[in-house]
């Protein structure tokens, strides 16, 4: 605090400030809450409204699949005996049982194809907003966020692969079977699907944001103000 | 005694700080020039807006608050700490709006993680974000990397020699010149020199792995900033892991160490005083502990059969550690399997070396590099006073710059900050404990909250209750200014009650 001490600042006179100060910062949240995308909180075809989004605390248990008819089921009929198709998140949570399994698996192919010698390696995401509700900021459904999985196809399956997801565009759904690795044996690249069957089941399409007129008129209404402010603050300053 | 604040305290307080939120705005101006010209309209008037509320904000506070008054330290340690969580206020608007966050707070969890170069991210479908916005949250990274007020400093440089006492405040003790604002530039020419260096080793290896041209050089000046600021975000959602490559890998790590290095250490190295690197007590103490570290998490790693071969093994636990222990929060493996598929040995060497951290003067966090050795050499002298006769004079030194004596006040100041440190990381564990997570979560996410290590098990996620959203908001900023300019700032609102007239 100041060496030389004044008259301090009536306490009154601080909490007005303070007050104040509160309702700008307020108002700020209150403008950038009223300027968001005009859309419902839950989207037509997402996830009941009470469904959960992944929870740390939620116990997992990591089940060995089933044998049919008390037999030892190997790998390959794993993959044709099962039409589930597995989340991530259950790969994510029983790496142990997965590694070295057929599995099938869904997603939205997003990022870039990254493309190798001898195939390519595509991020596969299988969360919901991959799936029925589609990317942000078409809604407001937030239930998403698991980053999917690492899937590497043949050259073949890249080539099929039209729309990559991302900014502005909504990716080919790719529907794919392959063997799950801990740590992939030849790249040494971890949790990830070498796919030996694969086909694209949704196109991908461009994302449509129309232009909000309430965001763009306060915009520039600020702009204004923040203008108008420099202006009279440098006058202001010459004259000092 | 403790004196009720005055007008011109208050006057000083408001006017500094809005110069730190004119500045955020002016920042601002990037990704807004970048929304317009990738055709991205409504982030464009989203960040139009944000620049208008910061300039306008900042401007008022320069036409009604100017004044001419000295600073105090106190006065400094206050704007800091002020700045800093007023800053994200603004930086959180166009976050919200670009309608990838569920509520204005986790914009501003956003916004503050990524001014404290802390990595965890409450952002929803990250994989479509727009390209603006993604530069946005990494753009963030590199002032706070560097310090906003020193961003003040060098942009605004007419408030001049005058606020050096705003410099101690963002957790930076030395100058490097003598100078503060020459301190503060040549920081910035550290940061734009690798900048340059680094973004254009991460194009190539970035393309090198599949990228188009263009979008390499978007994610590499991306990853650049989030490996040199030590801030952690990524522009993909599954963090470096998405590149599949081992040459982007390899070009992260040095650029993570160098960002985890001090800035005093940089100039003496622009020096060519290359002696520095191996007498420094903080490049020693980083040198043995991520070597400690790697060694016991390559043990758990081989307990668990994770990896069977030693390649892969070596190079994901190498990454992780060194990510972990320059707080940068980059990663290569989903952060789940840290619980599901790590053990558990590996995973508490990856929340030792977050609690531990970079050096000091850098811009990571955690407890710092040269507090551990001091601590370690107090240690050692006490050991060797006890072994050697009772009038025999025991001097301990460290090197840092300079040779220098280890003296009582150093280690118990060391000693101090190490202690509210640990304090800190168990009061987030303890509260994450609170609301059900287990303790191996519950502390990775707070150790990485508050030393700005940002890797995460998953704790952090947009449905987190509230209230550990806030919490985890106030380690960000209390390990990001090193508790001192907090507890300023707490003192001017108790002097505000309870000081005397």
């Amino acid at each position: 605090m100041s060496d030389v001490r004044t008259r301090p600042v009536a306490r009154g006179r601080v909490l007005l400030a303070s007050l104040l100060i509160v309702g700008g910062l307020a108002g700020i949240v209150t403008l950038a809450e009223l300027l968001r995308h005009p859309l419902p909180d839950t989207a037509p075809g997402g996830p009941p409204a009470d469904e959960p989004a992944g929870d740390p605390r939620a116990e997992v248990t990591c089940d060995e699949p089933v044998p049919r008819e008390g037999q030892e089921r190997s790998d390959e009929d794993a993959a044709s005996a099962s039409r589930q198709f597995v989340r991530s998140n259950e790969l994510y949570d029983c790496p142990q049982q997965f590694d070295g399994r057929r599995v099938r698996y869904r997603g939205e192919v997003v990022g870039a194809i990254l493309r190798r010698a001898d195939g390519a390696w595509v991020q596969l995401n299988d969360d919901v907003y991959a799936d029925a509700l589609g990317p942000l900021p078409a809604h407001r459904d937030f239930r998403g966020g698991n980053a999917g999985v690492g899937v590497f196809v043949s050259h073949q399956v890249a080539d099929a692969i039209e729309a990559i997801g991302g900014p502005g565009e909504r990716g080919d759904i790719l529907e794919i079977s392959g063997v799950f690795h801990r740590v992939d044996p030849a790249t040494a690249e971890v949790a990830i699907i070498r796919s030996s069957e694969a086909s694209v089941s949704a196109a991908g399409e461009p994302l449509v944001d129309p232009a909000l007129a309430d965001r763009r008129a306060a915009a520039i209404l600020f702009l204004l103000l923040a203008a108008g402010l420099t202006v009279a603050e440098r006058i202001v300053a010459r004259r000092r | 005694m403790l004196f009720r604040p005055d007008h011109r305290d208050f006057r000083l307080i408001g006017y500094y700080s809005g110069k730190v939120i004119f500045g955020v705005g002016l920042a601002m101006l990037i990704p807004l020039v970048m929304a317009v010209l990738l055709g991205e309209r409504n982030e464009s008037y989203a960040f139009a807006l944000g620049v208008g509320l910061a300039v306008s904000a900042g401007r008022a506070a320069e036409l009604f608050l100017y004044t001419r008054h000295p600073l105090s330290t106190s006065h400094g340690l206050a704007i800091v700490a002020a700045s800093w969580l007023l800053a994200p206020v603004f930086a959180a608007v166009p976050l919200l709006l670009s309608g990838h966050y569920v509520s204005y707070l986790d914009a501003y969890f956003e916004s503050m993680s990524g001014f404290a170069t802390i990595g965890l991210t409450l952002v929803n479908d990250l994989d479509h974000l727009a390209r603006s916005m993604n530069l946005w949250r990494h753009l963030m990274q590199f002032l706070g990397g560097q310090g906003i007020v020193v961003v003040v400093l060098t942009i605004l440089a007419s408030a001049g020699g005058r606020i050096g006492a705003l410099y101690t405040g963002e957790g930076r003790e030395e100058k490097i010149l003598p100078n503060v604002v020459r301190t503060a530039r040549f920081i910035w020419r550290v940061a734009v020199g690798y900048f340059l260096i680094g973004s254009l080793l991460l194009w190539l290896a970035v393309w090198s792995a599949g990228l188009p041209a263009f979008t390499a050089l978007y994610h590499a000046m991306n990853l650049f900033m989030a490996a040199f600021d030590t801030g952690g975000f990524a522009t993909q959602s599954a963090s470096v892991g998405f590149y599949h490559s081992p040459l982007v890998e390899a070009v992260l790590l040095p650029i993570m160490v160098a960002g985890a290095a001090s800035f005093a250490l940089h100039y003496q190295l622009w020096q060519r005083r290359g002696g520095e690197l191996y007498r420094n007590i903080e490049t020693r103490t980083l040198a043995l502990s991520i070597t400690g570290l790697l060694i016991i998490t390559v043990v758990g790693l081989a307990r668990t059969a994770t990896f069977v071969d030693l390649a892969p093994l070596f190079r994901h636990g190498f990454f992780q550690i060194v990510s972990a222990h320059t707080t940068t929060g980059l990663a290569t493996v989903p952060g789940r399997l840290y619980v599901t598929d790590w053990g558990v040995l590996a995973p508490a060497m990856i929340v030792s070396a977050m609690a531990l951290g970079g050096m000091a003067g850098s811009t990571a966090g955690g407890i710092k590099a040269i507090r551990v050795g001091l601590i370690v050499k107090g240690l050692r002298r006490d050991i060797r006073k006890v072994l050697l006769p009772e009038d025999a004079v025991v001097v301990e030194t460290f090197h840092s710059t300079t040779k220098r004596i280890l003296r009582n006040e150093q280690v118990r100041a060391a000693a101090t900050i190490l202690l509210l440190w640990l304090v800190l990381y168990l009061a987030g564990g303890l509260v994450g404990l609170f609301y059900g997570y287990d303790l191996q979560l519950s502390l990775f996410e707070s150790t990485a909250a508050a030393s700005s290590g940002g890797l995460s098990v998953g704790v952090v996620r947009p449905d987190l209750e509230w209230p550990l959203k806030v919490l985890y908001i106030a380690q960000m900023v209390i390990g990001r200014l090193e508790f001192v300019a907090v507890f300023a700032l707490a003192g001017y609102l108790v002097a505000i009650v309870r000081g005397e007239v």
